[in-house]
């Protein structure tokens, strides 16, 4: 059996007494696209913070490619790329040198060629000052700086904010083809439907817990809806005899909202015998989604 | 220690050390370029200083009006704010940012992210501090040894002048390694730079205070200023080994403490 990617053992860190992450445990395989999603504060970053040793666990350990977090670290750097949410690039560079000095951390030659195709990608201009840039242009000089060394493994930490729709079509990719020729990719997100669209396996985080670890074909299969209706009548849970129906919640005025996670067309012929007045049928949020699986 | 991470610091310091290195070594050269006329009218001067109370003389090592006629007691009199005082702010300014800046600046996920250990991260910076104190040291001693050279009016000792010149380099690196303690404390990262002025002004201070009032004299020991001997007119001046033993003990100590806590701090952006 090969070695896991990414080996999370009953990790936690505490910030005082404050929750940073709970007794985490994970395992990603080499080659997958592996999403890890949650809400802000929900211990994301922090994790990622662990397996790139900004931070240091409170308990557990972690090892990437077999290799312990905090006593191989450097081994370990040298074959992972990395995307922070948040940081800025020394701001009396400019983007070449800034981008000329972290390769010059692993020895590559070429790496200016490597500079210039990424940058010609994300239609970077390498003279700018760092300071000059965009939020959007210096996330592209952070996934940029992520990529040079052809690393075994990307962590990527909300890799997409401040990226336009275009460009989060040229990273996306990206991403594939590098997965394609071997690259693993882990992708912290809040965003549902990014890591939908990328990922093969997701792991849903929240308050410091993992609660959930899912084939995104699984995720897709449930096609979890959040079903509003407004109708002349008040309406009761017990009216609503039909599987797929949780979370059933009675709003102001003759309105109630449940999750559903059964065929629409069903939902659709039940609902024609009730003298509805308004009908919504739309995505649930991100929370709606922790908090379904949460009951269940 | 990183060769890349060294030179680039060397680099983004330059324009400091640069900046301090010329109003350093100006001051010192108007200071100096007084000497002269200074000797010419001893006699009106000496008026004027025996009005000023012993104590503020000796704290500037002048234990008597002599010793400012001789171009080397004139020197340790007058420059040793900006030699200690400005120099000790220098260290202490670069040495509390060093590390504490990429945390602030929200560089050091960049940094430590790359293929690069602590320890290799804090002996670069450890050296940056470290050749910028003695260029800084090694400048302005240079020309204040030639501005004396210039202005001098009989021989000075030269041995004296490189004890006082060593004495000036262990406290700023004394302050230096104060400063990148103080910084590898602090959990939220954020400048330190007005809290770390303060505390050369305060310890200087200290050291003026317990000068000029001689039942207080004792608190002069709360500050490392106390432990420069500057009275270099004296014949018998020499490097005292236990002031020697204080300023490298403190320091070793100090950077020690450092490295243990920088190696497993955890560093927030």
């Amino acid at each position: 059996m090969s070695i896991p990617m990414i080996d999370i053992d009953d990790l936690s860190k505490t910030y005082g007494k404050a929750r940073g992450i709970d007794h985490i445990n994970l395992e990603i395989n080499e080659g997958e696209i592996f999403g890890f999603i949650g809400p802000n504060g929900a211990g994301k970053s922090t994790t990622i913070r662990i397996l790139m040793n900004l931070i240091f666990p409170s308990g557990g350990s972690a090892r990437i490619m077999g290799m312990d977090v905090i006593k191989e670290t450097k081994r370990i750097k040298t074959q992972v790329g990395y995307i922070p949410s948040d940081a800025n690039a020394y701001s009396s560079m400019n983007v070449r040198e800034f981008l000329i000095y972290c390769i010059s951390f692993y020895g590559i030659r070429n790496g200016e060629q490597r500079i210039t195709d990424l940058s010609g990608l994300f239609e970077l201009d390498l003279n700018r000052k760092i300071t000059d840039l965009s939020l959007g242009n210096r996330k592209k000089v952070s996934i940029i700086q992520s990529l040079l060394h052809n690393p075994k493994l990307l962590i990527l930490d909300e890799p997409t904010t401040g990226l336009d729709p275009l460009m989060q079509s040229v990273f996306f990719e990206l991403l594939r083809s590098e997965n394609q020729k071997g690259m693993t990719i882990f992708f912290s997100s809040h965003i549902l439907g990014e890591v939908q669209m990328l990922c093969k396996r997701v792991a849903i985080i929240k308050g410091g817990k993992i609660i959930q670890i899912e084939e995104i074909d699984n995720l897709r299969k449930k096609q979890l809806k959040k079903v509003t209706i407004e109708s002349e009548k008040t309406l009761n849970k017990e009216m609503f005899i039909l599987t797929g129906i949780e979370n059933f919640i009675n709003l102001p005025g003759c309105k109630i909202s449940f999750m559903y996670s059964g065929n629409i067309n069903e939902l659709i012929v039940f609902l024609s015998g009730m003298k509805v007045i308004n009908l919504t049928i739309e995505e649930p949020s991100l929370d709606e989604i922790f908090l379904h699986y949460y009951r269940s | 220690m990183n060769r890349n991470l060294f030179l680039k610091e060397m680099r983004r310091n330059a324009s400091s050390l640069i900046t301090w290195l010329i109003v350093i070594t100006i001051l010192i050269t108007v200071t100096m370029s007084v000497y002269r006329t200074f000797m010419e009218n001893q006699s009106k001067i000496t008026g004027m200083l025996s009005i000023i109370p012993k104590g503020a003389l000796q704290f500037k090592g002048i234990s008597n009006f002599n010793d400012l006629l001789s171009v080397l007691g004139f020197y340790a009199a007058n420059n040793v704010i900006y030699m200690m005082v400005l120099g000790s702010i220098f260290s202490i300014v670069l040495s509390s940012n060093i590390v504490l800046k990429e945390e602030y600046d929200k560089t050091a996920e960049y940094l430590l992210t790359r293929p690069i250990t602590r320890s290799e991260i804090f002996f670069s910076k450890l050296a940056v501090i470290g050749v910028n104190v003695f260029l800084l040291n090694f400048v302005t001693a240079f020309a204040g040894f030639i501005c004396m050279e210039l202005v001098k009016k009989g021989p000075f000792s030269v041995t004296s002048f490189l004890i006082l010149s060593f004495y000036t380099l262990l406290l700023n690196l004394l302050f230096g390694s104060i400063g990148l303690f103080m910084s590898t404390l602090i959990r939220r990262a954020k400048p330190v730079t007005t809290f770390a002025i303060g505390m050369v002004l305060i310890l200087y201070f200290i050291f003026t205070l317990s000068k000029i009032t001689e039942s207080i004299s004792v608190i002069g020991y709360m500050s490392p200023f106390k432990f420069v001997d500057m009275n270099v007119v004296n014949p018998d001046y020499r490097l005292d080994i236990w002031h020697l033993a204080y300023f490298l003990g403190i320091c070793l100590l100090l950077t020690g403490l450092s490295f243990r806590i920088y190696k497993r701090k955890d560093i927030y952006v």
